[in-house]
């Protein structure tokens, strides 16, 4: 296929940019992810979720199940910051888990930590 | 907001858990993103007969038309425009009305999200006019437009001859169907017939779909050399996969099968995920069939009732294998031994699925 097509069309980032990624040593959607933004934009990589994963079978030579999907972080869907910081003053009782905390790969440990 | 269960997600496999929970006594809240409850079920005029006891066969219009009106009829409080976009630290589900966002905190939650259709890229697949079969039933069927006049769709899988149907008795004329594989894969003969006019390029892949401003023309690869077609709708039919955000949300494992469409929630024959309050039900699940989707619900439902001492073990144990029973007579095989794989694995596996009782 043409090397100009785009996958993610989110963040319009085409085939080309996706086998550099790999060629550079990308070998999840999450690393392509953290190279070239792809699957960042608004849809949140519902639509080039497996043409990317499918696209890494391929150049790598991987089966399509030993790919994982990426790191689906919250908010599930884009939400206006004023809805998310909207009725946190009721809630303190308890703290959204890792909006913010996941940032760094060992994300999970630094959310134990957080508030 | 409290409740003894909490369901995301009102298509038919949602529906059917709040008001099997309810039946059993639970206080039960059943949120859904959309303005309406129904799913996917919402747009789909082919007939269903392959339904549970208790189910009238009908057009799934009509069938989600029933279900929604027992639902506004019970105890259940619904909340349409809800979105569960996240969780607290203390495992209470987070939930948007777009104005502001806050916990809904249930004993158990039963995730019920549904499935995606999944893209297929080739040049000029971004073009308006290119769009996935799901969305064209959408557009003819809930919306009353009409996407196209002249279509082609990518994939020859049940999908696929539904939907090209439907828009075939809309006026749209189908000019081809185009498939990778050698042959056809819609199992179903009736529908098949009711297309045979329509030519089927087998062994073919779109080359690059090109227009100004919009789809005007499709070049298709064919081993008879390539074709090359005015149209100005290309629609998509590659199949579902389950909507896996909730579930990550929540901790739950994924794990892979190719019959339930690609990546799954780990469950058990409770269809308990590897977070022991989540229960699944419905196409996220990848059971895709109308009948068995419904029944999913219901098993969800008496499993979550289980965990939260509602229905002790034995009642539980009794109402679920009735429903097993009955979801499997009504399973396509690929899928049935794909679930049953799923579900044995889960069993091997050292996990809270165990550890948690
Ligand atoms: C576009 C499309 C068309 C389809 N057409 C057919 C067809 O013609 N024939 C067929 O047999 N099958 C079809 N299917 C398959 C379909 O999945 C099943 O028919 C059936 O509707 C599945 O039921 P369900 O309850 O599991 O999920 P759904 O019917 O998909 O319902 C899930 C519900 O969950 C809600 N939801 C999802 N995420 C969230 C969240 N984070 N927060 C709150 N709510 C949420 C959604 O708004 C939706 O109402 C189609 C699927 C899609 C996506």
């Amino acid at each position: 296929m043409e090397k100009s097509t785009i996958v993610c069309r989110c963040e319009e980032i085409n085939i080309e940019e996706i086998e550099l990624a790999i060629k550079n040593g990308a070998r999840t959607f999450d690393d392509i992810k953290r190279l070239t933004r792809c699957g960042m934009g608004p849809c949140q990589a519902k639509i080039c979720m497996n043409p990317v994963r499918e696209i890494i079978a391929t150049y790598t030579n991987t089966p399509l199940e030993d790919i994982p999907p990426p790191r689906l972080r919250m908010p599930a869907i884009p939400v206006r910051l004023g809805a998310l910081a909207n009725g946190v003053e009721d809630f303190k009782e308890s703290s959204i888990a890792s909006v913010f905390g996941e940032s760094v790969e060992d994300g999970d440990e630094q959310n134990d930590e957080s508030v | 907001m409290e409740a003894d269960v909490l369901i995301v997600g009102a298509g038919p496999a949602g529906i059917s858990a709040a008001l099997t929970a309810e039946k059993f006594g639970a206080k039960v809240i059943l949120i859904d993103e959309s303005f309406s409850p129904g799913g996917q079920l919402r747009q789909q005029t082919q007939y269903f007969s392959n339904l549970p006891t208790g189910y009238a066969p009908d057009i799934g219009l009509k069938v989600i038309e029933t279900l929604i009106k027992h639902l506004y009829a019970s105890s259940v409080q619904v909340y349409t425009n809800h979105t569960m976009i996240g969780a607290y630290k203390n495992g209470m589900i987070g939930v948007t009305d777009g104005n502001k966002t806050f916990p809904i905190l249930a004993r158990a939650n039963i995730l019920a999200p549904g499935a995606q259709e999944e893209a297929k890229i080739f040049p000029g697949w971004t073009l308006p006019g290119v769009m996935t079969a799901g969305a064209a039933q959408i557009l003819i069927n809930r919306e009353s437009v009409l996407p196209g006049k002249r279509a082609v769709m990518i994939g020859t899988n049940n999908f696929a001859f539904t939907v090209a149907k439907q828009l075939h008795d809309c006026g749209v004329t189908i000019e081809a169907f185009i498939e990778e594989k050698s042959q056809i894969t819609c199992s179903d003969g009736i529908l098949r017939d009711e297309l045979k006019h329509v030519p089927v390029w087998t062994e073919s892949t779109v080359q690059i779909a090109q227009g100004t401003g919009q789809v005007e023309r499709v070049s298709v690869h064919t081993p008879e050399g390539r074709k090359e077609i005015d149209v100005d709708l290309i629609c998509i039919s590659n199949g579902f996969t389950p909507i896996l955000e909730p579930f990550v949300i929540m901790d739950c494992e994924l794990t892979y099968k190719k019959h339930l469409g690609g990546w799954v929630p780990l469950y058990n024959e409770k269809l308990q995920t590897t977070n022991p309050s989540c229960f699944i039900a419905g196409n996220a699940a990848g059971i895709t069939d109308l009948g068995p989707i419904l029944l999913t619900g219901e098993i969800a439902a008496i499993s979550a009732l289980e965990e939260i001492g509602i229905l002790n073990s034995e009642e539980a144990e009794i109402e679920r294998r009735k429903r097993w029973l009955e979801l499997e007579k009504l399973e396509n095989t690929a899928v049935c031994q794909a679930r049953k794989n799923l579900i044995a694995s889960s069993r091997s596996r050292q996990s809270p699925l165990t550890k948690s009782k």
